[in-house]
């Protein structure tokens, strides 16, 4: 038994030691792998994944940052190929520009049990200019064949010292061993925040270093002196070395999965030099939020009043009602200033000259909001949201936020604004802000949280009244009544599009169901829901089989399909709101006919209230009347209610596929 | 008087002149026919095109376009390539209100400058500046005047007033000068019942067309560029990146590209050529080798696009493909050609449009055209058409991105249109056979193998790659008519050499079978079942057109649950039409065992308009006979 243990650990030392991490090392077993043996749908896995970030000092331009990258990639099979193309984009602004250097890439394959090399060169290297402040450098690897291992390692040399990006320790396809370093000299306080399922945490030293100046004075008798000096200063480092770790798989209803995947961000917080004042960028959300404010393209633009006054004055006039004040502004924000589709928590031209123009970031449209409404007497303030697509804002960090959106507080309660959107209700921000939290600024650099899922549900209240022939045509009125966020989506597909189009979309979306009558009231006045009715007809509603007649009493409005078809999840299922939909049937039956049987009435209930299916038939003589009730009452649901939401979701699909049938009499 | 006379008339010219430009700047004065399905109308378009020689060319624009509406923002167009080769002379952009009052200007400095590489594109030299406006009311106008200069006369514009679906025109007008010693080719497309102005001068060619409506994309109809109205032009003589060409029809052009694209390609080293050599030596036949080096270049080869000056036309070499292993189409194209002629076996280049729209090559004018390359094999009077960029298809197998079109064989002769394969509606053949038993509580167990060849085969062959998450997700989807689908097995085969793909699947799935009282209803048909229906047209323009065949055959056994009778069944199903036929039949093999057999046949065609709501009620049978249910009656105890 022990001796077993022995060779096991003696068998797990050698198979370590046959690893050979150096750039060349490739190895014979590396070549021979077919697949991952703990991911055997891998397509590719990265053997190794080198990481190192630090600072070099230059004599004529002091620190700069220094990565260097080296990555040895597996290629199980064709879907693997894609790792062999790889991209690097590099930032420029004002002259400064990082640059890729030292580029060396080689592909290995197995011939004939022995190993060959095929180096990267020039030509499979290109550059590319994509913007005014990117440039992008990508190469493609010779050689790749399937069971290949390809092998590259760069450095990249940045001026831009506050920025060191993100280190992640988790891909799209499994890493088998990872090793990361950053290290910064003792002037540069970086803060570490970590993301993600996986525990990494470093292993921190110190590490002394010198710069050595050389000097060269000229003196007035003409003699040129030159000196060096020393300044020695240690650099905080911190390594991470993990190893297997799994690929990230993505999920449908996840809202972003990038707030899963594992990484840390080390942000700047200040730089304290010698005999220089510190310099702070930021370290707790005190300080971001500072960092921020005194930016001039936030808190000054916040604070400009002059170029609206006169309008702002003339619509508020004399009326007095605080909640009437903000629809008024808010309307006009919207009207007057249209949204240019940047993000952004800073203004870009400035708050003025986007109300000059008519067109404006989104910084620009809800600062001048923010600054309007303050200007009305109101308690309003800017909030810096992250947008899904950004991610979840779990530390204190500038990056973590991208959209900002405007907040008051009112005696009776709060509410949200975002004027980018002009079908845009107070509180119901668009989808694409619905994240999490928001960070309110209060007026001298405080700042707290607020959530930003909607606490209300986005109501649907659908009531059709319908006939349905002894040939199984179905023939009625449908009306529905849209509310928040149902209405903000349905504003935005009809008010924008061609009429006719849309009424097109709808029958083709009902497989051609004729529709007549139609009406939408309240498209333009989102004060009000959205009232949609129409009639229709539409053939072979139910099956008739011998003298009876079989139908699903939801006939086309029906859920047909289960959403969820994942057999397991890791991460929430994010539904982005609360919502509460009603439907209200009455059925008439044709003539001659009964009901001999119908579905139940039923309630399905979601654990700890998180939603609910309540189903309820009253079949007389003529006439079937059907009500239901479909709540969900919370925005995000944690993967550990998965299985309770795929049957929840499986059962009402067959519910509402339950059906009555009719007896000939 | 004399004077005076011309004075005032010229001022009265200039002032309706003055006028109608004022008109075009407001929506206003926009036809209300021309509003019709549009959503945006180019009120005006000037194209002038100046051939000074033949490596010098003027292209002058200038294009009045009111958007209507926020869908319309994409046919504002205002951006213009340019590389090494092209110049930008004037780039200008004056945006009006509603009422034609100037709300913005914006000049060449002010378009954003990017590359001009696409999502699939690993490197272009080509650049991109384009236009980034935030419209602030509808509707708008812009006015965009661009001039260009450029070396390459290979490609001349064509004359396509409209390009895009939604998009109406006001009028559109077309120049072309060109020296007296060069001749211009011209082509017309679609013209037929517009508003036609045609001037050809030794020198210069005019055209132009007024009132065009918008054209509203609709489902099974011809792809747009079959439908749009267009002059093409060529010249014959022409220079691209530098190298000189005449060509006035397919045999010359097809010349041109022989010698001066293809002809310093085909180098390889020896050791190469010796090693594919001894490769097929065991090969008897001329197919088997060449199955065997495309299957050589299969493994070796990945597609990687890269467009640079020449190489927008001209392959890298064959000797830098073998050294890389990677190429685009045309490179590796190459490669596979001269890789064959190191055996000994002759193969073209072939040039074409690639997509699933069928376009072809326009027979009798020879042009720069196509997008794509592809291997033709000459094979006793028929043709193998090999794919290069795939790793994974079968040999000669080239599916619905290169079936059914014309297309340029490039031969040390000259070019040659040739019609690439057909997948005719017997060929595009998917076969069913499953069973399944019902539980007495509505389960349902099924088995099933569906056997696909093809075009059908095409659709299927690339899942052979998915992994078995994805895999277990797309068959959910597949049958999403059922619910709660568990599959406990899934088998795929490619057989490359067949060209069939197999599946053999089975999953169970709980209450498939309604239960309502003491009977269950049963929807016979569980694994094919349409549930598509052609969308309705309230006024169909565009006529019908099936671009591919198919026919399914499907035969599955059912095993009724043990405690019910059958109580009554749908009669049998014949249909025939034009379009296909559908058949569906139940036999009652004994007491508790069904047997459904279905067959639906859809062919390839063309038809007018008128049919298409024809169409859409074969498609409505189908769909309502593959929902016919049979009703079981619980047995009595």
């Amino acid at each position: 038994m022990k001796i077993t243990a022995f060779l096991l650990s003696i068998c797990f030392c050698t198979s370590m030691f046959a690893q050979n991490f150096d750039f060349g090392k490739v190895s014979k077993e590396e070549l021979e792998e077919k697949f991952n043996p703990l991911d055997s749908s891998a397509n590719a896995t990265y053997l190794y994944k080198f990481r190192k970030t630090y600072f070099e000092y230059r004599q004529e331009k002091g620190f700069v940052l220094v990565t260097e990258i080296h990555e040895r990639v597996k290629i199980y099979n064709q879907q693997g190929f894609e790792y062999t193309t790889n991209k690097v984009n590099l930032y420029k602004s004002g002259g400064d520009e990082e640059e890729v250097s030292s580029l060396k890439a080689s592909t290995y394959i197995l011939n004939e049990g022995k190993i060959e090399e095929t180096k990267l060169k020039n030509d499979g290297i290109f550059k590319t200019e994509l913007s005014k402040y990117f440039d992008e450098t990508k190469f493609t690897m010779p050689n790749v064949k399937e069971g290949c291992v390809v092998e590259y390692k760069y450095k990249i040399y940045s001026p831009f010292f506050w920025n060191v990006d993100d280190f992640i320790f988790q891909e799209d396809i499994p890493i088998k061993k990872l090793d990361a370093t950053f290290s910064a000299p003792e002037y540069y306080k970086f803060k570490a925040n970590t993301k993600g399922f996986l525990s990494v945490t470093p292993k921190m030293s110190k590490k002394n270093d010198r710069i050595t100046f050389n000097n060269k004075t000229r003196h007035v008798s003409g003699n040129t002196e030159f000196s060096t000096s020393n300044v020695d200063y240690y650099a905080n480092v911190y390594e991470f070395s993990l190893s297997d770790i799994p690929a990230l798989k993505d999920e449908p209803y996840v809202n972003n999965i990038n707030n899963y995947r594992s990484a840390i961000n080390y942000e700047l917080s200040y730089t304290d030099f010698p005999q220089t004042p510190m310099k702070y960028y930021s370290t707790t959300w005190e300080d971001v939020v500072k960092s921020i404010y005194d930016n001039p393209n936030f808190g000054s633009e916040l604070n400009k009043s002059g170029y609206y006054e006169k309008e702002i004055d003339e619509i508020i006039g004399t009326i007095s009602d605080p909640v009437q004040r903000t629809s008024l502004i808010f309307d006009f924000v919207k009207n007057k200033v249209k949204w240019n589709g940047y993000y952004g928590y800073y203004t870009n031209e400035g708050v003025k000259k986007a109300y000059k123009d008519q067109v404006g970031n989104v910084a620009e449209i809800n600062l001048m909001l923010t600054s309007m409404l303050r200007y009305a007497g109101l308690k309003a303030f800017p909030v810096l949201v992250s947008t899904r697509q950004n991610g979840v804002p779990l530390f204190p960090t500038r990056e973590g936020y991208n959209y900002v959106v405007s907040y008051v507080k009112l005696p009776d309660g709060i509410i949200l604004l975002d004027a980018t959107n002009k079908y845009c209700t107070p509180n119901t921000l668009p989808f694409r802000a619905l994240n999490w939290q928001g960070r309110v600024i209060a007026e001298h650099g405080g700042s707290e949280l607020i959530d930003l899922y909607p606490k209300e549900p986005s109501k649907n209240t659908i009531s059709m009244l319908a006939a349905i022939s002894e040939n199984g045509t179905l023939n009625g009125s449908y009306r529905g009544i849209k509310y928040n966020h149902d209405a903000l989506s349905y504003r935005e597909k009809y008010n924008d599009a061609k009429k006719e189009d849309f009424l097109e979309k709808l029958e083709n979306k009902y497989g051609g169901m004729e529709i007549s009558d139609f009406d939408i009231k309240n498209d333009f006045d989102i004060s009000k829901p959205i009232v949609e009715s129409y009639k229709f007809l539409k053939e072979s509603q139910a099956d008739v089989i011998g003298n009876k007649l079989y139908f699903s009493p939801l006939f086309f409005l029906k859920t047909s399909e289960n959403p969820f078809k994942l057999e397991k999840r890791e991460f929430p299922v994010d539904f982005g709101y609360p919502s509460s939909t009603k439907y209200l049937i009455n059925i008439d039956l044709p003539e001659g006919y009964k009901v001999e049987s119908a579905p139940t009435p039923v309630v399905l209930a979601l654990p700890d209230n998180l939603g609910s299916f309540k189903y309820n038939l009253l079949a007389s003589d003529t006439k079937i009347q059907l009500v239901i009730d479909v709540e969900i009452n919370q925005s995000i649901i944690s993967p550990i209610y998965y299985d309770a939401l795929k049957a929840y979701f499986s059962s009402l699909v067959e519910k509402e596929a339950e059906q009555i049938v009719l007896t000939k009499v | 008087m004399q004077v005076k006379h011309i004075v005032l008339y010229f001022i009265l010219f200039a002032s309706i002149q003055i006028y109608s430009q004022e008109n075009l700047y407001t929506s206003f004065s926009i036809p209300i026919n021309l509003k019709e399905n549009a959503n945006a109308v180019i009120r005006s378009s000037e194209l002038n095109i100046t051939m000074n020689a033949i490596d010098d060319m003027t292209v002058y624009e200038k294009r009045i376009i009111t958007i209507l509406n926020k869908e319309g923002n994409g046919s504002l167009d205002a951006f213009v390539h340019y590389d090494n080769n092209v110049k930008i002379k004037t780039l200008e952009v004056l945006v009006f209100n509603q009422l034609g009052a100037v709300i913005k200007k914006i000049k060449k400095n002010d378009f954003k400058d990017v590359s001009a590489v696409d999502g699939g594109t690993l490197y272009s030299d080509s650049r991109v500046k384009y236009l980034e406006y935030t419209p602030i009311s509808y509707p708008y106008t812009v006015e965009f005047i661009c001039e260009i200069n450029t070396k390459n006369t290979a490609f001349i514009q064509s004359f396509t007033p409209v390009n895009d679906y939604f998009l109406s025109v006001e009028k559109s007008s077309y120049t072309i000068n060109f020296p007296s010693d060069i001749t211009i080719r011209t082509k017309e497309k679609n013209l037929e019942g517009l508003d036609v102005f045609k001037e050809e001068l030794p020198t210069k060619i005019i055209y132009s067309v007024k009132n065009m409506e918008a054209i509203k994309p609709e489902q099974y109809s011809p792809a747009l560029i079959d439908v749009l109205p267009t002059v093409i032009f060529a010249s014959n003589r022409f220079v691209y990146e530098g190298v000189s060409a005449t060509a006035d029809n397919w045999m010359s052009f097809g010349k041109w590209v022989y010698q001066d694209l293809l002809n310093d390609t085909s180098d390889l080293p020896e050791s190469t050529i010796n090693m594919i050599q001894n490769l097929v030596k065991e090969e008897e036949n001329e197919i088997e080798k060449a199955k065997k080096i495309y299957q050589y270049v299969q493994d070796k080869t990945r597609y990687i696009s890269v467009q640079v000056g020449i190489g927008g036309w001209k392959p890298f070499k064959a000797s830098e493909v073998d050294k890389l292993s990677y190429g685009d189409c045309k490179a590796l194209t190459n490669y596979t050609m001269t890789l064959l002629k190191a055996v000994g076996i002759e193969s073209y280049f072939t040039l074409l449009f690639a997509g699933n729209s069928q376009r072809s090559m326009d027979e009798n004018f020879a042009s720069m055209q196509a997008n794509h390359a592809i291997l033709s094999i000459p094979n006793n009077g028929q043709t193998i058409w090999l794919e290069c960029t795939s790793q994974k298809a079968p040999f000669g197998f080239i599916g619905d991105f290169t079936d059914d079109r014309d297309v340029l064989v490039v031969t040390p002769d000259g070019g040659v249109i040739k019609h690439t394969k057909k997948y005719t509606t017997e060929e595009n053949l998917q076969i069913i056979k499953g069973s399944y038993s019902v539980s007495n509580n509505g389960d349902i167990d099924v088995r099933t193998n569906v056997n696909s060849k093809g075009i059908q085969y095409d659709n299927k062959y690339l899942y052979e790659s998915d992994t078995e998450r994805d895999l277990d997700v797309y068959y959910k989807k597949r049958w999403k008519y059922i619910n709660g689908i568990n599959i406990n097995k899934m088998h795929l085969n490619n057989d490359k050499l067949a060209i069939e793909f197999i599946e053999d699947i089975s999953f169970f799935a709980p209450n498939y079978s309604k239960i309502v009282g003491n009977r269950m209803l049963l929807t016979v048909n569980a694994l094919n079942r349409n549930t598509d229906v052609p969308d309705r047209y309230r006024d169909r323009k565009l006529p019908l057109k099936i671009k591919r065949g198919f026919k399914d055959i499907d035969e599955v056994e059912i095993k009724l649950p043990p405690d019910f009778t059958l109580e009554s069944q749908p009669d049998n199903v014949l249909i025939e039409n034009k379009f296909g036929s559908y058949k569906a039949e139940i036999v009652v093999k004994d007491e508790s065992t069904l047997l459904y057999k279905r067959e639906l046949v859809i062919n390839d065609g063309e038809y007018p308009k008128e049919d298409y709501e024809t169409y859409r009620e074969f498609y409505k049978e189908v769909n309502k006979y593959d929902n016919s249910k049979i009703a079981l009656i619980k047995n009595q105890q």
